[in-house]
């Protein structure tokens, strides 16, 4: 699928970043500006390494806690602060890798992905598209939205969110169908 | 067979896809839907909103309590006003039985008792015990000030060895320490022998030298926290340091600075009930202040007045019935009766 714009998200490269990564250093409470320009990014990192959604966000919270508590040590070298978020995640998730394969619980549960984490800057296109569709959802009309939201992160079946929603399977149906539509053109189209 | 819409091919496919989650591709679908196979794969790795917010949520409160513990580099700067050995703003314990009080601070918290002064009954009138580098005061109760419960937040070296010695002292356990607490801190909490509550923490996030940070900071429970922030800007000249709300706008945690030394605050609300404490806080005039205050809401208890220990010294209650023990150090002196 054909990307035409970059992501929604504020650009992570240049001077503004240096000027957030600055004032968050100054000020932790600034940190904010970097978690929202990054959730997405580190999110989905992980997301599409571990495919499990509950790792992935255990991982993404052990990602943003260590980058907190070690910001004051973060020296700005040009390098985006994505890169450094990134190389956090690698590591958290070569912990993890080991952690999983010593536990002999969770044989059903392997990584899908090995733990080679190195970016590409493929890779690196892959999580800014993944990042802009992110953004696109949070645009859909409250009621289309609200049945992605049921339906892939809740992962409800239609008549579980027909139930929840008070409408007939057929309109839960449409609704997923033109949220679909509505998203495929925006990304083609290249306008949110 | 009756054949199926778009909507309903696509929906096979999304059913096909979510059944399948180690599965990078999803099932051969049709033409029709093909076209939104990588979108659906996509959705797929959607986080869920309510963590992203949860964590944002988990990292302010992290900072505010790392505020908590750094104080500003101001208290240098306004140090003339402060007694020596009082970098905090004190919690001032009512109990009944304040020799036992002042054991169990010993033993616990390895405090070391610097000063007692008797009653001719043989309670205790005032007394001071030095904890880390910070002051707890304390006093037997009587009736003008009865027996309070409050709640204090320690930083240690070490908070397993606090909350062992803590309950080897008689304190009453409600959780050992953890690496789970949301301040990113290893924390735990006990509760004292007079129902006094104990945060027993110990920093993790942030390497601070060990002057660096407070021991000892109050920490109020209470209703309508919110109020707090701008009642303690008006009336005692505070600034909050690192505030954490929740959606709906409740005071999770906050930190208030006064003059240099430091208060936190949150919403009582669940087991947690508010409390009502007894602070001393050392400000750069206390006339000044205490009027300030009062203009602001707070009750006068006693006004300004030069206190025989070289304190200028005044009371007031805010509107959460906490009292406030205003001084400044006038540099003579040093036992306080």
């Amino acid at each position: 699928m054909a990307v035409r714009r970059p992501a929604q998200e504020p650009s992570t490269k240049g001077v503004r970043e240096e000027l957030l990564v600055q004032a968050a250093q100054s000020d932790p409470a600034k940190f904010d500006a970097l978690y929202e320009l990054y959730f997405y990014r580190v999110y989905y990192f992980l997301a599409a390494r571990v495919r499990n959604r509950a790792t992935a966000e255990d991982l993404t919270s052990e990602v943003f806690h260590k980058a907190l508590a070690n910001l004051p040590n973060y020296e700005w070298r040009g390098a985006p602060f994505g890169a450094w978020l990134f190389r956090i995640a690698s590591n958290a998730l070569a912990d993890q890798y080991k952690r999983a394969s010593r536990d002999p619980a969770a044989p059903n549960d392997p990584p899908e992905t090995s733990a080679n984490t190195d970016l590409s800057s493929r890779d690196l296109q892959a999580i800014e598209n993944q990042v802009q569709i992110f953004g696109l959802v949070k645009k859909l009309p409250a009621a289309q939205r609200r049945v992605i939201y049921e339906r892939f992160v809740d992962q409800r079946t239609i008549p579980e969110i027909a139930a929840r929603l008070k409408k007939s399977e057929g309109a839960i149906k449409q609704l997923q169908f033109r949220a679909l539509q509505t998203l495929r053109a925006q990304m083609e189209g290249g306008h949110a | 067979m009756p054949k199926r819409s778009p909507a309903e091919q696509l929906d096979l496919a999304i059913s096909a896809l979510l059944a399948r989650p180690q599965q990078r591709q999803a099932p051969r679908p049709g033409p029709r839907v093909a076209k939104f196979a990588t979108l659906v794969r996509s959705l797929r790795d959607l986080p869920r909103p309510e963590f992203k917010l949860a964590l944002k949520t988990d990292l302010q409160r992290r900072n505010s309590m790392n505020e908590a513990a750094v104080p500003s580099p101001a208290p240098q700067k306004l140090a003339q006003f402060r007694r020596p050995d009082f970098p905090n703003i004190a919690p001032y314990f009512l109990v009944n039985g304040a020799p036992k009080f002042i054991d169990f601070l010993v033993s616990a918290f390895e405090g070391t008792e610097r000063i007692r002064v008797p009653r001719p009954d043989g309670a205790i009138m005032h007394a001071e015990v030095a904890i880390g580098n910070s002051v707890i005061e304390l006093g037997d109760a009587n009736e003008q000030y009865p027996q309070r419960s409050m709640t204090t937040h320690l930083y240690v070296p070490d908070a397993d060895a606090t909350y062992a010695r803590a309950l080897k002292a008689g304190a009453t356990p409600i959780y050992a320490p953890s690496d789970d607490h949301p301040s990113g801190d290893r924390w735990g909490e006990a509760r004292d022998p007079f129902g006094n509550t104990w945060y027993i923490a110990t920093r993790k996030s942030r390497v601070v030298a060990p002057e660096g940070f407070l021991t000892v900071q109050p920490y109020l429970h209470l209703r309508d926290a919110h109020n707090m922030i701008p009642f303690a800007e008006a009336a005692l000249g505070a600034a909050a340091t690192g505030v954490h709300k929740s959606p709906e706008g409740l005071v999770m945690h906050a930190t208030i600075e006064i003059a240099g030394a430091t208060f936190e605050i949150d919403e009582a609300q669940g087991e947690v009930q508010p409390t009502q404490s007894n602070l001393h806080a050392y400000v750069p005039d206390t006339d000044a202040i205490y009027a300030q205050a009062l203009r602001a809401g707070a009750i006068g208890i006693t006004p300004p007045s030069n206190a025989p220990y070289g304190d200028r010294a005044a009371t007031v209650k805010d509107p959460y019935g906490n009292t406030w023990f205003l001084a400044t150090y006038l540099g003579t002196g040093r036992a306080k009766p």
